[in-house]
């Protein structure tokens, strides 16, 4: 006899507050640490009630040392601890690259496995809300090129959850971006405890004509121009790729080799980043099966500007996915489908 | 007690010219930072670290470690394994000089980004505390660390947090080339780190007995649950740079003939009626005790293969070639 599980409408806040508390919950040795998480709830609330639950030795405010914050995760995993950081912005990651890079990533590798860094960094990143050019970066780009380092990035309420759930659950060190402007959207969300597998993407909607890669906020928006573009008889596949790093090829080149067609969005400008590497995987694994070139939506190369005017030409939208989307269409037939 | 320092130091310089040595002539992979004429400092931390503590060494601690090994472990020759890069030393050859650990003998590794772990011993220091353990956790740092943000991080935070930790600052007069006082607004690093409001205390770390005694005085301030403790040894580096000595020749003579930590010690144990033919067996012992590390390092196989990929993640494998 199964039982559907109680689902609820929340914000992807919400959800990631009830992942923290479960988990909190669950392991006697997680704990929480960060700038302001405590007695005021984290920049964005998503620490809200767990300091007068938990208390402030498990969930811990500190000065602005985010090196110090990130040392002291590693340091207290080293023994077993299970830490979750909150670094308020994914742009201060800058302040404590070294010990992400060459401390928490190389870890479990360089002592030969002798040390587990089981610890998870939430970061708030992306654009859309007027924070300018050091509140608004999308970083992911800055940490592909690290081995040892998961970086998951959930696009939804239900993926947030299950996915932080995951990375708590982890024995490595996990960069869990969280997108700005999709911190108040709203979506199902299973009650209670349960995880999403990290390293595997979902088929956000199924489709036969062209598959659209994205993660994050590029995800309601490949949605949102899947939508628009089935009103004119197109069937668009869009992957949300939830775990960036390592990240799902059999998913994306199994779509890819039915369609024929791929589309690659990413919100981060386009040189060495993770649009790069999407279509260079899918241009190697599928070449004899493409219609035609990947095509890229991209931000622009540039910093992003704090004008609402600017900021718009910068980052990409759903006008940009609706485009490229044209674009692969126009491709000549394979004979498939 | 002080024989028993005398040995440790004897076995630190015999480690540290018989790898050089292996260097020189090609043997052993990579880069060579030695403790030579830091003997004293290294051999009273280690006098003091339990297994069951915790200590971050600096790229300079082979002899710290090889203690430990040697104490906690029961096989110190997994060390010099590892600066070899074979398959028997404590990493498998994955680390070598600057990233050797074993956390049953309380070695929690070194980090080439020198004072990267100022901040990681906070963690350790953190989980202690929480955990309700009288633990020490140590981060032996050089006096160039001290320009590094994390070392005011971690002492700012070991400050407000009150955690077991021990700050053993060996200040051997230079980073690389550059004089302390050059480096620093003090060439006294103990001034700097008074300010953070927690047990300061500085010695001569070329005096084994002197610094033997300030370890413990350190170990029972933390033990005792009365906060960090910052401990400043004065010391003196042989090693020059890689194109050769660069410090003024009166100043070389004073720290290798007059302020040697051994030849200090040696002249105390002389009056305590130690005789020479007494003092040069420890130091014939160590030669050949080093001597067979050297062997078993250079006997022990490569690492496997399979090591280049394996452990990359916990969760996840990455294909081999």
């Amino acid at each position: 006899m199964t039982t559907e599980p109680v689902v609820k409408k929340r914000t992807m806040i919400k959800a990631l507050n009830e992942a923290l508390d479960i988990g909190m919950e669950i392991f006697p040795e997680m704990f929480l640490i960060g700038e302001d998480i405590g007695e005021m709830g984290g920049d964005f609330g998503v620490t809200r009630k767990l300091w007068s639950k938990y208390g402030g030795e498990r969930v811990r405010d500190t000065p602005l040392s985010e090196a110090a914050i990130i040392g002291a995760c590693v340091g207290s995993a080293m023994v077993g601890m299970r830490p979750v950081a909150e670094i308020m912005f994914a742009d201060f990651l800058g302040e404590c690259y070294d010990q992400i890079v060459n401390n928490a990533a190389k870890l479990h590798y360089m002592f030969d496995g002798q040390f587990k860094a089981s610890l998870v960094i939430r970061t708030a990143c992306g654009g859309g809300f007027g924070g300018g050019p050091h509140h608004s970066q999308s970083v992911e780009g800055w940490f592909l090129n690290v081995p040892g380092l998961v970086i998951v990035a959930p696009s939804n309420p239900a993926d947030a959850k299950g996915l932080l759930l995951a990375s708590i659950e982890s024995d490595d060190p996990v960069l869990f971006l969280e997108h700005k402007a999709l911190y108040r959207s709203k979506g199902e969300v299973p009650e209670g405890h349960y995880t999403t597998p990290l390293g595997s993407a979902a088929v956000a909607r199924e489709g036969t004509d062209v598959t659209v890669v994205a993660a994050m906020r590029m995800v309601p928006m490949a949605l949102d121009a899947a939508e628009m573009m089935a009103a004119e008889g197109v069937s668009v596949e869009v992957i949300d790729l939830r775990t960036i790093r390592p990240y799902d090829a059999d998913t994306i080149v199994g779509s890819v080799r039915r369609t024929g067609r791929a589309v690659v969005a990413n919100e981060a400008p386009a040189l060495g980043g993770l649009g790069s590497e999407l279509s260079a995987r899918i241009s190697q694994d599928c070449f004899h099966d493409l219609c035609g070139p990947v095509v890229r939506v991209d931000g622009l190369d540039t910093p992003i500007p704090f004008s609402d005017d600017l900021e718009k030409i910068v980052l990409p939208d759903t006008a940009d996915v609706v485009s490229a989307i044209r674009t692969a269409m126009a491709q000549p037939s394979r004979g498939k489908q | 007690m002080l024989s028993s320092l005398y040995h440790d130091m004897w076995l630190i310089r015999a480690f540290e010219q018989g790898l050089e040595s292996e260097f020189e002539k090609g043997n052993v992979p990579g880069m060579l930072h030695t403790g030579l004429g830091q003997e004293a400092t290294q051999a009273a931390l280690a006098a003091h670290l339990e297994a069951t503590d915790t200590y971050f060494p600096d790229h300079r601690c082979h002899g710290i470690n090889a203690l430990a090994q040697q104490r906690h472990r029961g096989d110190g020759r997994r060390i010099m394994a590892e600066l070899f890069g074979r398959s028997t030393g404590v990493c498998g050859g994955k680390g070598g000089s600057l990233h050797s650990a074993d956390p049953l003998a309380g070695n929690f590794g070194d980090n080439a980004i020198e004072g990267s772990y100022m901040a990681t011993v906070l963690g350790v220091a953190l989980a202690a505390k929480m955990r309700g353990e009288a633990k020490v956790a140590c981060a032996v740092i050089g006096d160039g660390t001290v320009g590094r943000g994390e070392f005011h991080e971690s002492l700012n935070m070991s400050a407000i947090w009150e955690l077991p930790t021990l700050y053993a600052c060996v200040n051997n007069g230079y980073a690389i080339h550059t004089p302390v006082g050059k480096g620093h607004a003090s060439a006294d690093i103990i001034d700097l780190a008074r300010g953070y409001g927690f047990a300061c205390e500085q010695v001569d770390g070329n005096d084994v007995v002197a610094s033997h005694d300030a370890v413990g005085r350190a170990f029972e301030h933390i033990r005792g649950g009365r906060g960090p403790f910052f401990l400043e040894f004065k010391t003196w580096r042989w090693q020059g740079v890689f194109s050769g000595e660069f410090r003024p020749a009166e100043e070389v003579k004073y720290w290798r003939e007059q302020h040697d930590p051994i030849l200090m010690a040696a002249d105390r144990l002389r009056e305590m009626g130690w005789t020479e033919e007494r003092l040069d067996e420890v130091e014939n012992e160590s030669r050949r005790t080093i001597a067979a590390w050297i062997e078993f390092a250079k006997q022990s196989p490569a690492p496997d293969p399979a090591k280049a990929t394996s452990d990359v993640y916990v969760g996840f494998t990455v294909e081999a070639p």
